[in-house]
């Protein structure tokens, strides 16, 4: 055998593509089974949430209860609170079952739906708020989330996105613990519709309740103002479109005819926080 | 803001590991190739037979490399795992362990003023335990070093 020095033209055992072609195309496709599950899932979701069982919506209640450390002795100021609650609720039309309200001390001027019929109210907010329509409103608002289903649906999305990733990534995996820290500031996130109907809902039930819908906007119109103070982010995101729906609150109160009366003060039998 | 410092971080990481590792192979290739050119003169051949006659001696020699994915291609491996299939990001990392481990003993052999290498063999095992967080492997090329009476070349 008589050897003759040569060298190898190509290298066959190396693939030809190029690792961030793959990478991008592994990511993209990735991504897109993804979204179709997450759409998927969340179109049938939305089907299916107006007959959610009760029970297991306790279910959901009692978790986020925990999480955000809901008392069970009311304050003077969450009486107050449930009062105006209870009023709104006590008018026929809105069919939903006794809600409750939890004042939460946080600077946040935040409201928020939470499954069980909680509504949680920040007490920034509550510093906010000049009157009592004013409150009401904000309250109706929740209540109209309430009515939508809404709250179970931002639940829903948020228990998808988890069970894909705990299908793809398991239970422990730190991609997985990601994804749910951050579902649980992003899940009470509401659609821009969403937050319209609810306003409309609120709006309805507003006049219904007073007669008038006199303060309905007037929240919304200071929040205007103060817009870029940064302690009003936290409303923000999850309640977009506020200019949207200033417009839009507007358009309703005077398709309906709705009459502008004067509000009613606001006493939270709190020293130093009523006005 | 927790979430876009992670996604940051994570994207900052991968960007940095592709950056590095592209360079790096490049190097390494041009290296190699230079260098197989340089020991073209010294065969290594996987046959175990050799004419007695011809035959001075013949010694061990071998060569030995340790390699480690880099966060890059571990993560696009990762991304191929979910559907199966070749493992591209792999396969230019071990060819260029098993090159560099060939010119390794070679190097050797020409230390001994060997003329060839015969029975020529790969082995591989790997090194730490966990896959994931420090996957690395030895891959090392070992064979007969010979010296002959009539030269192959």
């Amino acid at each position: 055998m008589k050897y003759i020095a040569k060298e190898i033209p190509e290298n066959v055992n190396v693939s030809k593509i190029n690792p961030l072609k793959e990478f991008f195309i592994l990511l993209g496709g990735l991504f897109g089974i993804l979204l179709l599950i997450y759409f998927s899932l969340g179109y049938a979701f939305d089907r299916l949430i107006a007959k959610m069982p009760d029970q297991l919506e306790a279910f959901f209640s009692k978790t986020f209860e925990q999480t955000y450390a809901v008392r069970e002795a009311p304050t003077a100021e969450e009486k107050r609170l449930q009062d105006i609650l209870d009023q709104l609720q006590a008018v026929e039309q809105t069919g939903l079952r006794p809600c409750r309200v939890h004042v939460v001390k946080e600077p946040t001027v935040n409201a928020v739906a939470i499954p069980g019929g909680n509504i949680l109210v920040f007490s920034g907010l509550l510093k906010e708020v000049k009157s009592e329509n004013e409150l009401s409103m904000i309250l109706a608002h929740e209540l109209g989330h309430f009515a939508h289903h809404d709250h179970l649906r931002a639940l829903g999305r948020g228990a998808i996105l988890a069970f894909c990733s705990v299908l793809l990534f398991g239970a422990d995996s730190s991609l997985t613990d990601f994804l749910m820290n951050a579902l649980m500031t992003t899940d009470l996130k509401h659609s821009r519709r969403q937050e319209i109907d609810a306003d409309a809902f609120a709006l309805d039930l507003l006049n219904q309740r007073y007669g008038h819908v006199g303060g309905a906007a007037d929240f919304f119109e200071r929040l205007e103002q103060k817009e870029k103070m940064p302690h009003f982010f936290a409303f923000f995101s999850t309640h977009p479109h506020h200019k949207d729906r200033l417009v839009l609150l507007r358009q309703r109160i005077k398709e309906k005819h709705y009459e502008l009366k004067e509000t009613a003060g606001l006493n939270l039998a709190v020293a130093g926080s009523g006005q | 803001m927790e979430t876009v410092l992670q996604t940051f971080t994570f994207i900052l990481t991968i960007g940095i590991a592709y950056a590095l590792g592209t360079i790096i192979e490049q190097d390494h290739y041009v290296n190699i190739q230079k260098r197989e050119k340089d020991f073209l003169s010294l065969p290594a051949v996987s046959s175990k037979s050799i004419e007695q006659d011809n035959l001075l001696d013949g010694q061990l020699v071998y060569g030995s490399v340790v390699i480690s994915h880099d966060y890059f291609k571990r993560f696009l491996a990762s991304l191929r795992n979910l559907t199966g299939g070749r493992i591209t990001a792999y396969e230019s990392l071990l060819d260029r362990a098993r090159r560099e481990a060939i010119l390794r003993m070679k190097e050797q052999a020409r230390l001994l003023g060997a003329d060839m290498v015969v029975n020529m063999r790969f082995a591989t095992s790997s090194v730490g335990d966990e896959a994931w967080t420090l996957g690395c492997f030895e891959l090392l090329a070992y064979g007969t070093a010979v010296r002959l009476k009539i030269k192959p070349t």
